[in-house]
């Protein structure tokens, strides 16, 4: 599977529908980022030229925040909980499981891209500690076994396509 | 507003409410120490250094961006303070690399300044120093950001002072840097290496690139560009007699602040260039044949050097001879729009009082002068005095044909700020600029009728839309104008359609733009589109009749500034350097200004206009002109079609060059003279604004160079003037008691202002009782058919700056890091014409023109339109000059040097 490709008129719809608004660039690169699934560096220029500010800006606000990415990610996105609760309940051992499984150091994207492999300073989800969260679902008190037949599930989910 | 008292260091000061404690402290003359804090960008408080303790509460605080509040009680220099300063700079260290011995930065770093004063050797800290790549691929900035402090001055400069928005902070905390768009090389950014941020760095995360010298410059000394006629104040670092460093001078007040440009930041390379003329040399025949007039020259005969007295003689025998053989008429002067003031005034009062001649003139000529006289004659002087911070105080600006970020880049910073501030900004051009970018509307004149913009009118059909709409500024035309009744009629009579139809643009975005100028006092900024173009001096007369009706001429946030190319081209006229006018801009036509000036100089001056600078060429070609003295001009670069100037430069008797370096008009010289450079002499230069600003030598000549003014000196006490110039206060004595505009001249302080008619700067508002009459509307078409209508040349060549290289290039083609960036000229042309005529970028074409051809490569750029064509000026010798037609600027029946008709063709690689 490949990063998705640019649809440059997705990207303008994107942008005509913020351009007017305040404070419009938070917002447009959101729906960027949902939309596209990270943010294309090749829509800085435009998205720069029609809020009016310099892209060096937009780039700036892009980068500060980690939950914009320049880079394509995978179609799962797994966040591994680094917090202090899940680091007591082991969760360094199933971030090195997952590392292992996945062929992948934590930020990477899989060839494939079909998983990219993150660590979260914590996801509040103590009480289900080691936890992990694959896009927007939760997984709690994690173990070798859960984690590999996650994997599994997820992995399998590619063959079905 | 309500103030605020409070103290600081036991010290009470009372200040209005707002004003940052750091600022406070300030007037007290209290010193804290800071490394983000800069007083011309806002404050961010980045640094922390600036921290203070209030005495009451005990609280802490950043005082650059604490505003005092009452009952403060401030103190700077505490032990708790300074251990909190100490920490801060420790942190900062540590995240250090330790490269000192080797960083340019030198001693003028400010975190080893602080680290000195705080007493801080070791750290004590862990070092975990932030290594990045050392980026130093461009020719001007070295980038190591590992000494990045995070102080965001570089971006602040970037963004608020000079508007250009190259780089932004990136990513968070420890990793966060300056960063371009997608992380490339400054080269490959929008960064026009104005230098403002490596000025401003406190550490070495930016350096500049120069390999010939890498430290702290021993001495600094204050001085002004020679370059545009912005005239910024320059702080000149010198180290054993050469300039190795040039950095915006920190006073107060002037032109540009904190920033630069390429040019003034580093092309004063050619200062040290091994070109440069260090001994009067004289040609051999000339030298052997003292007392013949000796017939063209040829390429045998050598140049061997001499005295100053052999060379200033046989200069004075041969002018002398020539004057009493054929007349005044047969000895021309051309004096420089880059030579000081004085020299100036010394060189056309040599020519009129010591040869009776008026066939004076100045380089000032090529970036035309003829044009923006019309300005001084129709409005009597009154535009004359427009600084430039009017611009960002103005109700609406109105941009014609003028492409300021490339020629006088520090005016594009102003018209980017005064944007940024909300001021509307109409651009007219027929390119996209940087400008066009930032503008609330861009008339597009690259789709008209003709290929050439017709900026008439278009000025004419504005005017016409802001009288329909009552735009016009009833009172002032009453008190200052007159001939409105006729000007209006004339706008009435003039069809939308029409304007609409030859000048390529929509009715409704005329309409749009008038409704954004309309009731507004517009200030105008007018560039080389209308100073050179072909019918310049009509779309001149539309700009003034507009300025008029809208009452926009005299007043502080309006008026019409006109861009000068050459750093004194406004002095160089003023002090009479010109054909057909006095000092202190008096017409010679005017017989009472004529007789005081014969009375002041005891002497007898003809009523008749001198030769202009193409008249010279002209009278030369024809054998009238027999003897030319050029001071600091490079006419076989500067003028259109260098061999037909050459050939008539070669059929003269006697030709003098005073100058810097070893140009190709020097080449043909009889005697040179070498000059100095503006950093090696004293005197005064008039910026565009009206700002006369002195200044004093930096450095001595190379060799025996010596000072312009010195050689006129020599030469007008060998050719009998009474008057003997030993020192620069005589010439100045002498120009500030004959041209009143002059009498502020470095009287009180270095920085002056002309005085126009009793109005000095300063004044917000006209005091001339002077009436101004409007002139009929007229259009420009059906005069110059020729040259336009010729279809086996279908392309618009459009002559302009870039920023790297400037005037002829005489200069910046002796600076070694200004030929370094890969833009060698290329020209530019559409992606559609590209196409169809299957260029690509960095193809080989030939262009030529009826006059002449010139090869260069091709850079497609979209800022172009279909047919339109950018050739950039200053490169290879200034070639392009070989395209345009020599004609007088200004006359009717002149094509201008703006623009030609050219055919391109794609030369296939084996040739190249």
């Amino acid at each position: 599977m490949e990063p998705k490709e640019i649809d440059w008129n997705e990207l303008t719809a994107v942008i005509a529908k913020h351009e007017k608004e305040k404070w419009a660039l938070i917002p447009l690169l959101q729906e960027v980022q949902e939309t596209f699934g990270y943010v294309p560096p090749e829509s800085i220029e435009p998205i720069a030229q029609a809020l009016k500010m310099f892209p060096s800006q937009v780039q700036g606000v892009i980068t500060f925040y980690a939950g914009f990415s320049l880079k394509p990610k995978g179609k799962y996105v797994l966040r591994v909980c680094r917090g202090t609760a899940c680091h007591v309940k082991g969760s360094r051992n199933i971030l090195r499981l997952m590392q292992n499984e996945l062929g992948l150091e934590k930020g990477e994207t899989s060839a494939d891209y079909k998983f990219t492999l993150e660590t979260v300073a914590c996801l509040g989800a103590c009480f289900v500690a080691p936890a992990m969260m694959v896009n927007r679902t939760y997984f709690g008190k994690l173990a070798p076994s859960k984690v590999s037949s996650l994997l599994a599930q997820y992995g399998k989910d590619k063959e079905e396509e | 507003m309500e103030s605020i008292t409070l103290s600081i260091d036991g010290k009470n000061i009372t200040c209005s409410a707002g004003t940052s404690i750091l600022n406070a402290a300030q007037e007290l003359e209290i010193k804290i120490p800071t490394l983000c804090h800069h007083p011309d960008l806002k404050p961010v408080g980045a640094c922390r250094l600036c921290l203070v303790e209030d005495e009451e509460t005990g609280r802490i605080m950043a005082s650059c961006v604490t505003p005092v509040a009452p009952k403060m009680s401030i103190l700077t220099d505490t032990d708790r303070i300074k251990t909190h300063r100490r920490n801060i700079i420790r942190l900062m260290m540590a995240e250090h690399p330790e490269s000192c011995v080797v960083c340019s930065k030198g001693n003028r770093c400010r975190l080893r300044q602080f680290a000195a004063q705080l007493g801080i050797g070791e750290t004590n800290l862990y070092p975990m120093p932030n290594y990045k790549t050392l980026e130093q691929a461009n020719p001007f900035i070295i980038r190591d950001l590992s000494k990045c402090i995070l102080c965001g001055k570089c971006i602040r400069a970037d963004h608020e002072l000079v508007v250009v928005g190259a780089i932004d902070y990136n990513l968070r905390g420890f990793k966060s840097r300056p960063t371009t768009v997608h992380d490339r090389g400054l080269e490959q950014s929008n960064c026009t290496f104005c230098g403002t941020c490596l000025s401003m760095c406190p550490t070495g995360a930016l350096s500049q690139n120069n390999k010939s010298y890498i430290s702290t410059p021993a001495l600094e000394a204050l001085s002004v560009c020679g370059f545009c006629g912005v005239g910024c104040n320059l702080a000149m670092g010198y180290t054993a007699n050469r300039i190795v460093e040039v950095n915006p001078s920190n006073q107060q007040d002037t032109v540009n602040g904190a920033t630069l440009c390429v040019r003034g930041h580093f092309a004063h390379d050619f200062l040290n260039s091994g070109e440069r003329l260090t001994q009067p040399l004289i040609r051999q025949d000339t030298a052997d044949a003292n007392n013949k007039i000796v017939p063209a020259l040829d390429a045998n005969n050598t140049m061997v050097p001499a005295s100053w007295d052999e060379a200033i003689e046989v200069v004075a025998d041969r002018l002398l001879k020539i004057k009493s053989e054929n007349g005044p008429q047969s000895v021309a002067f051309l004096g420089s729009s880059k030579c000081t003031n004085e020299e100036n005034y010394l060189f056309q009062k040599i020519a009129r009082v010591l040869f009776n001649t008026n066939n004076v003139d100045n380089g000032g000529y090529v970036s035309g002068r003829p044009v923006m006289n019309l300005l001084d004659k129709r409005t009597d002087g009154l535009w004359r005095l427009s600084p430039l911070a009017w611009l960002e105080k103005a109700e609406a600006v109105f941009v014609l044909g003028a492409d300021p970020g490339h020629s006088t880049p520090v005016v594009s910073y102003y018209l980017k700020r005064a944007c940024k501030k909300g001021i509307p900004l109409v651009v007219a051009d027929s390119r996209r600029t940087d400008l066009t970018d930032f503008s609330s509307a861009w008339l597009d004149l690259s789709t008209g009728n003709d290929l050439e913009p017709d900026y008439v009118a278009l000025i004419n059909g504005l005017a016409a839309l802001l009288h329909e709409k009552k735009g016009h500024d009833d009172a002032y035309i009453k008190q200052f104008t007159e001939g409105f009744e006729q000007y209006s009629s004339g706008l009435a009579s003039l069809k939308l359609k029409q304007v609409s139809r030859v000048t390529g643009i929509d009715a409704n975005d005329l309409n749009a733009t008038a409704e954004l100028l309309q009731g507004k006092k517009i200030a105008f900024v007018i560039g080389s589109g209308i100073l050179l173009q072909s019918c310049g001096m009509q779309a001149m007369e539309a700009v003034i009749n507009l300025a008029l009706m809208t009452g926009s001429l005299g007043f502080e946030g309006a008026g019409i500034h006109v861009l000068a190319k050459d750093n004194n081209q406004m002095g160089a006229q003023d002090m009479g350097a010109v054909p057909d006018a006095l000092p202190g801009w008096q017409l010679l036509s005017n017989d009472s200004n004529r007789r005081r000036w014969e009375q002041l100089w005891q002497t007898e001056i003809s009523a008749a206009n001198g030769l202009n600078m193409v008249g010279m060429i002209e009278e030369a070609e024809k054998g009238n002109l027999k003897g030319l003295y050029i001071m600091g001009e490079n006419p076989l670069c500067s003028l259109p079609q260098p061999d037909r100037v050459k050939k008539a430069l070669q059929k003269l008797d006697f030709i003098v060059v005073q100058d810097i370096l070893n140009t190709a008009t020097v080449q043909i010289a009889d005697v040179v003279l070498p000059g100095a450079a503006f950093a090696e002499k004293g005197g005064s230069f008039t910026n565009m604004e009206g700002r006369i600003q002195s200044f004093g030598p930096v450095v001595t000549p190379p060799g025996d160079a010596r000072p312009d003014w010195e050689i006129l000196g020599l030469l007008a006490s060998k050719l009998g003037d009474a008057k003997h110039y030993v020192s620069l206060g005589h010439v100045r004595d002498e120009i500030r008691r004959l041209v009143p505009m002059y009498e502020d001249l470095d009287r009180h302080t270095h920085t002056a202002w002309i005085t126009v008619d009793g109005r000095r700067e300063g004044d917000k508002a006209v005091k001339t009782k002077t009436i101004i009459s409007f002139s009929p509307v007229v259009s420009c078409k059906g005069e110059i058919k020729d040259e336009l209508s010729d279809k086996d040349y279908a392309f618009t060549a459009i002559f302009g700056f870039v920023r790297y290289h400037f005037g002829g290039g005489t200069r910046t083609g002796y600076s070694n890091r200004k030929l370094k960036p890969d833009f060698k000229g290329e020209i530019e042309l559409s992606p559609q014409d590209g196409k169809k005529l299957n260029i690509n970028d960095q193809d080989t074409v030939k262009v030529s023109s009826r006059h002449g051809e010139i090869k260069r490569q091709i850079r497609l750029s979209r800022r172009l339109s279909p047919g339109q064509m950018f050739i950039p000026l200053a490169f290879n010798d200034n070639d392009a000059m070989n395209l345009i037609a020599m004609t007088q600027l200004g006359e009717p029946d002149s094509p201008g040097w703006k623009t030609c008709r050219v055919k391109v063709e794609k030369i296939e690689h084996q040739d190249t």
